[in-house]
């Protein structure tokens, strides 16, 4: 059955100071809208003929659709418009509620943490635009929109296209809960701050729900110890202190630090791991959350975060049935008199 | 190298946005009172961007600054009893009592001027730069500009400029939404105005100008870089204005809502930061208060000060308006 194609935009990623510490890239948002826009294409294409949108502080998504007018018809959820990440949580919320088969997220880590925030099972085609994007995939908006789109409009099920994410899910003592999907960090730091999770001598633990030699982030530091992938049903906990023996991993885009490494071990799925305050967590690559001293945190690892779609087993897929190939009408053939 | 945020360093930051409100707050009251000559453009609301920046330069620093320049001179350490001699136009003021409330320069502490033409003062930090550069001084400049000034010929002419000789400049963007009572999206097709940066070859970032930390940790990086002989950065500080464009409550205008400042006023600077040192037991609410009191009483001692000072003698009228040998 066919059902809506989500989109859902962070105007705000790939914009922090980790471009001047980490030369981590820069997403403009007119190249956002481009990205949108080729994504779009794609979606038609897979045969998409709905979308529905969170409307961005930046109008990206809403421009982007403007040329798509007779193609495709589109609705802005009710979201908030703050300007800040509540919007991209409540815009999740929003695209859950009007039931989209399929939704393009433009972001990097913490955009996709912050939609799953508003929709934990989402059927999510995460596009790379943000700065730590182990998470979402670098991929070419067109494909990733034919993808997405051939899942939206039923043409593929999502059980066939995607895979489960693992995910962190932490528990605040006398606060709102959290929620990772790469990372959980806890750090020596006392202030939120800029966020950017870049002092690597003030790591105390990480929780990883892949351990990736080949990414950037706190990932690689597990990665280049014990690597543990995205299909492995544990994670990995690292116990940090600059004192210890470690690894030199790329803790950001552009950014390497020896990481002191006192003990790893597997973590099974369900175990709870607790930590105590004062110390700052740091989900997916930015700091979040201050901990006071003696309050209490619990992060636990389930296989229960998104559907992610995989483009290249969906786009096999669409080969392996032709959804793609086009029969001409043949031309009666003439004969010479 | 980069200062790290010390409890010291948290506490003369909050230290120096106590001194921006209060100093404004005072103003503020001056101006609505008619007792001081001329329109006046506050600060207050935007002083997370003033400290966080300042705390990372030396009076050999250079500044430059805009219409709504009193917390950068007061972040800058401009001194309470010279500042309000100048709003009152008195000859003890930090210009003699000429330049007024959109002109206080001082080189002593590094402060190359408010300026009242927009974007007029982006490319005098420039050539303060290009100085620092061509002189091999490890020095920094940095201008503080708006969304608005963002627009002008001025900023773009100097951010190519900055980029293309790698000049120690810090191009500090305090974005509060509105170029005088224009708001951004009636006046630049962009919301990030950090994504300008990117056209002229330097990095550009954008922080929560409401939180002191993150402006201090993001000035950090940008001035380090700066000093490192690493080239320029654009630093959008996003903030708001608590005030009207002029005054406090300014013309009464209806190009904002009541609604929309309360939101912002949720997330006063000041408060936020005391939160913080607060939380982390960095101060108390009894130091505090004693911060704001000590400061409440400088500011007014220093306006009975300006209120006591003479006038400018008309018949220095020309002096320091044209080049005297010594």
């Amino acid at each position: 059955m066919a059902k809506p194609l989500g989109i859902a935009v962070n105007p705000a990623s790939g914009k922090d100071i980790r471009r001047l510490v980490a030369r981590a890239s820069v997403f403009d948002n007119q190249e956002k809208r481009a990205i949108v826009r080729r994504a779009l294409v794609g979606a038609v294409e897979a045969g998409v003929r709905e979308v529905c949108y969170v409307p961005d502080s930046h109008g990206i998504a809403k421009s982007a659709l403007e040329e798509f007018e007779g193609k495709l018809s589109a609705e802005a959820v009710e979201s908030p418009q703050t300007g800040s990440v509540i919007d991209t949580v409540g815009g999740a919320r929003a695209l859950a509620e009007r039931g989209c088969g399929a939704v393009l997220t433009l972001g990097g880590d913490g955009t996709n943490r912050a939609f799953c925030i508003g929709w934990q099972d989402a059927p999510l085609l995460p596009i790379s635009t943000g700065t730590n994007n182990v998470f979402p995939v670098l991929v070419e908006a067109t494909l990733a929109g034919a993808a997405a789109g051939l899942v939206a409009s039923g043409r593929l099920t999502l059980a066939e296209a995607a895979v489960r994410a693992k995910a962190i899910t932490v528990k605040v003592e006398g606060q709102r809960d959290d929620f990772a999907l790469i990372d959980a960090v806890v750090t020596r730091e006392r202030f939120v701050g800029s966020r950017a999770l870049l002092a690597g001598d003030m790591l105390k633990a990480a929780l990883l729900t892949r351990a990736d030699p080949a990414a950037a982030g706190m990932t690689s530091i597990g990665g280049l110890i014990k690597p543990v992938s995205k299909d492995d049903d544990y994670g990995l906990y690292l116990e940090l202190d600059p004192e210890a023996d470690g690894v030199n991993a790329p803790i950001a885009p552009g950014l390497y630090q020896v990481i002191g490494v006192a003990g790893h071990r597997r973590v099974a799925f369900g175990k709870a791991i607790t930590v105590t305050g004062p110390c700052v967590l740091a989900f997916d690559g930015e700091r979040e959350r201050a901990l006071k001293p003696g309050q209490k945190a619990t992060l636990r690892m389930q296989r229960d975060g998104p559907w992610v779609i995989d483009v290249a087993r969906a786009m096999q897929l669409a080969a392996e049935r032709g959804l793609f190939r086009i029969k001409r009408a043949r031309k009666a053939r003439r004969t010479a008199s | 190298m980069t200062i790290q945020a010390t409890d010291a360093v948290l506490l003369d930051i909050h230290e120096r946005m106590v001194r921006i409100r209060i100093f404004e707050e005072e103003a503020g009251k001056l101006m609505e009172n008619g007792k001081v000559p001329g329109a006046l453009h506050l600060y207050v609301g935007q002083e997370a961007v003033a400290a966080g920046v300042m705390a990372h330069l030396k009076d050999t620093d250079h500044i430059t600054s805009t219409h709504r320049g009193h917390g950068h001179v007061v972040a800058k350490g401009g001194q309470f009893n010279e500042m309000y001699a100048e709003l009152y136009g008195k000859a003890a003021g930090y210009c003699k009592g000429r330049g007024g409330s959109m002109h206080i320069c001082n080189m002593e502490i590094g402060m190359l001027g408010a300026n009242g033409i927009v974007g007029g003062g982006i490319p005098i930090a420039m050539g303060a730069a290009f100085s620092k550069k061509f002189r091999k001084t490890k020095e920094v400049a940095a201008s503080f500009f708006g969304d608005g000034a963002s627009n002008e010929g001025s900023f773009h002419e100097a951010a190519n400029m900055a980029a293309l000789y790698k000049l120690p400049l810090i191009l500090v963007c305090e974005n509060n939404g509105f170029g005088e009572y224009t708001r951004q999206d009636n006046h630049q097709a962009i919301v990030d105005v950090a994504d300008r940066a990117a056209g002229y070859g330097m990095p550009g970032v954008v922080v929560d100008g409401m939180d002191a930390i993150a402006v201090f940790e993001a000035a950090g990086e940008a001035v380090a870089r700066a000093r490192n002989g690493e080239g320029p950065t654009l630093l959008e500080c996003k903030t708001y204005r608590f005030y009207d464009h002029v005054g406090v409550r300014g013309m009464g205008l209806s190009y904002r809502t009541d609604e929309e400042v309360d939101a912002w006023k949720r997330r006063d600077p000041i408060k936020l930061l005391e939160e913080k040192l607060i939380e982390q037991g960095i101060s108390t609410k009894r130091k505090i208060s004693a911060v704001h009191k000590r400061v409440r009483d400088e500011a007014m001692a220093a306006i009975k000060f300006a209120e006591d000072s003479p006038l400018p003698d008309p018949d220095g009228l020309l002096e320091d308006v044209y080049y005297e040998k010594a």
